[in-house]
């Protein structure tokens, strides 16, 4: 069976100082760094994933073009810009800080009038530093629900659920 | 001539440009575009978004411009790794143009400096605004500042969450020196209270007993010999939010009996005062003493010990915690290397299994002391076992109790230097309180205060 090559756009969006620049360093080159740097504009990186398999048994190998932007509560003129052509959205949330989740349902309207059609994956990272059943964790759920998208629980710093959060993406968009 | 002035000036700026055909492939360019690529080979023929994958996606914005239905577009502070340059921010712009084959002109600029700059400026805003946001969510979720995934920890967090919505709930929390029932107690104040509601704190074995009565309930003017002054007591100052009694088996009979009366009615008077005041508060008492054997004993009012007892938290000795020992370690290195400005990343296999192996008498206020030790000298990245000193308590001998121990010398001792000692070491390791030191020693708060009488020790 043909694998098919597709690039695709992916924004992650959230506010300030939720590990937006953590997750893509450690989605594509598995790396991680204590030290905040807070993002300015926008920087693209690009990672292959392996090759899924749709519902339509066609099995498809995507190459992300990663967009962490920085941190966004509302839309502005050039985050609109950087959000042109995206085939999808990771938006993120910091476990420990409640507020973060909150901003998510604005977040994903301005990127849902940007590209309509793109998925959205919620992702509620340092989920090491959060204790399981946490209360964000509670919160972060119930937002997922009312923007009907998946979320996970993910932790740039130990990795878990980093790639995953991609692949369900990459599994919507396959869509 | 005019176009080939405006290139000249573009490049003698810095600037990258591209002529672009209607499918974006590069038709000519200048050598800072070649630069900007960063990309080893041909450029000429190479369509945009492989040069530059942020106008990946930007096609049909491409076409517009070259349809004319839209002036232009910008893509503004992108940051590229490139490699003749540390950190490299470009702006990336395309305009329409007047040749049919080449309809589209991309215009690269490097604006670093002025991002280096506003980074700068973000860093600092953002920092702040991060503390900010970390103090605020510690607020409004304070029993996540109890460190720990065991399952006492858990059930802790559970009930300090269920209580958070009942503020005027009595709670006695109980548990081993150093467990951090001082902290619970404010933990539980912060979850249930708002941001000005006061916290006020008083260990009643730490205040002679005479005047404790008059801290806690103040007192009018006149009320005794030295009142030259009417004194506000804690229960008024407390007034809206939380008065915590540490160590309240040490409260004495006499004054047990009066608060227990400002429990029943939630009023009281000041000393020497014939008025009643009444105040709303969040009683939290705490003891590392078995109340119920105190009141069995007769040392406590039965009484008031069910007023007291009406939510109970036990606080588990950090030994019992298992891994989360581990767990709290961690965090308290994160909050030291802020503190020390120091980049520590964790400890060794060997310090780790150092942490598990010790009983840890001083619970996570020993923790506390051990890791912040090894942190103001730790020289590596990494701290290990041989960095945490963990204390004289630790068992050399783990069979051999401290009395089996101890051997007569044959010169023989000064039986008045080993009790001066005695007193002395129990003192400070109950970190002065009387009361914890006189229990170290199995002798009651009165014949020890003898005791230290007797060797000037008072």
């Amino acid at each position: 069976m043909n694998t098919l090559q597709l690039h695709k756009k992916i924004c992650l969006l959230g506010t300030f100082g939720v590990g937006k620049t953590s997750l893509v360093r450690r989605f594509v080159y598995d790396k991680y760094d204590d030290e905040y740097k807070s993002t300015i504009g926008a920087k693209v990186s690009q990672k292959r994933l392996v090759p899924l398999e749709n519902s339509r048994k066609e099995l498809i190998q995507f190459n992300f073009l990663v967009w962490d932007i920085e941190g966004v509560e509302k839309a502005t003129p050039q985050v609109n810009h950087y959000l042109l052509g995206a085939h999808g959205f990771l938006l993120i949330g910091d476990l420990t800080r409640e507020e973060t989740i909150g901003a998510l349902p604005a977040i994903s309207e301005f990127a849902r009038k940007i590209a309509p059609g793109a998925p959205l994956v919620l992702a509620g990272n340092k989920a090491d530093l959060a204790p399981d059943g946490s209360h964000t964790a509670a919160v972060l759920a119930e937002v997922a629900d009312r923007l009907s998208a998946p979320y996970l629980l993910t932790s740039a710093k130990d990795g878990r659920n980093v790639e995953d959060c991609f692949t369900q993406l990459g599994l919507l968009i396959a869509e | 001539m005019k176009v080939l002035n405006l290139e000249h000036i573009l490049t003698q700026n810095g600037f990258g440009f591209a002529y672009l055909s209607a499918d974006l492939a590069v038709l000519s360019c200048n050598p800072l575009f070649r630069n900007f690529a960063a990309r080893q080979g041909e450029v000429l023929a190479q369509p945009l978004p492989l040069l530059f994958p942020e106008t990946f996606g930007l096609e049909t914005v491409f076409e517009e411009i070259a349809a004319g239905t839209r002036p232009f577009f910008k893509l503004e502070t992108l940051q590229r790794d490139l490699p003749d340059a540390d950190e490299c921010y470009i702006d990336i712009a395309v305009y329409p143009t007047s040749r049919a084959e080449a309809p589209l002109f991309c215009l690269i600029q490097n604006v670093t400096p002025k991002a280096q700059l506003t980074q700068q400026v973000y860093q600092q805003q953002n920092e702040i605004r991060l503390l900010e946001s970390i103090v605020r969510a510690h607020q409004a979720h304070a029993a996540l500042n109890i460190w720990g995934t065991s399952e006492p920890i858990r059930q802790i967090r559970q009930t300090i969450a269920k209580i958070s919505r009942i503020p005027t709930a009595t709670i006695l929390l109980k548990g081993e020196s150093g467990t951090g029932k001082s902290m619970v107690a404010r933990i539980i104040h912060h979850a249930a209270m708002g941001k000005t509601a006061p916290f006020v704190e008083i260990n009643c074995a730490a205040i002679p007993d005479t005047l404790l009565e008059s801290e806690l309930f103040g007192y009018e003017k006149g009320a005794f010999t030295n009142a030259v002054s009417s004194k506000t007591g804690l229960l008024e100052a407390a007034d809206g939010g939380t008065l915590f009694l540490d160590e309240i088996g040490e409260m004495p009979h006499k004054l047990q009996a009066k608060l227990l009366s400002f429990l029943e009615t939630r009023r009281f008077r000041r000393l020497g005062s014939t008025r009643e005041q009444e105040v709303k508060i969040r009683l939290i008492t705490a003891t590392n003493r078995d109340l119920n054997l105190m009141v069995r004993e007769g040392e406590f009012r039965e009484d008031l010990f069910y007023r007291l007892n009406v939510v109970n938290i036990e606080l588990p000795p950090l030994r019992q915690l298992g891994d989360d020992v581990l767990l709290i370690a961690g965090n308290l290195i994160q909050s030291f290397n802020i503190n020390f400005q120091k980049r520590v990343q964790g400890f060794t296999p060997a310090a780790r299994q150092k942490l598990r192996n010790h009983r840890w008498p001083g619970n996570v206020r020993e923790l506390r002391n051990a890791i912040e030790r090894a942190m103001i000298f730790v020289e590596s990245d990494m701290i290990d076992a041989a960095d945490l000193q963990l204390g004289s308590l630790q068992a050399q001998e783990p069979s051999a109790s401290p009395l089996e121990r101890f051997q007569l010398p044959p010169e023989g001792l000064s039986f008045d230097d080993i009790e001066r000692k005695l007193l002395e070491e129990a003192l400070a390791l109950a970190e002065g309180n009387q009361s914890q030191a006189a229990k170290l020693l199995h002798l009651s708060r009165d014949t020890f205060r003898y005791r230290l009488e007797k060797f000037n020790l008072l």
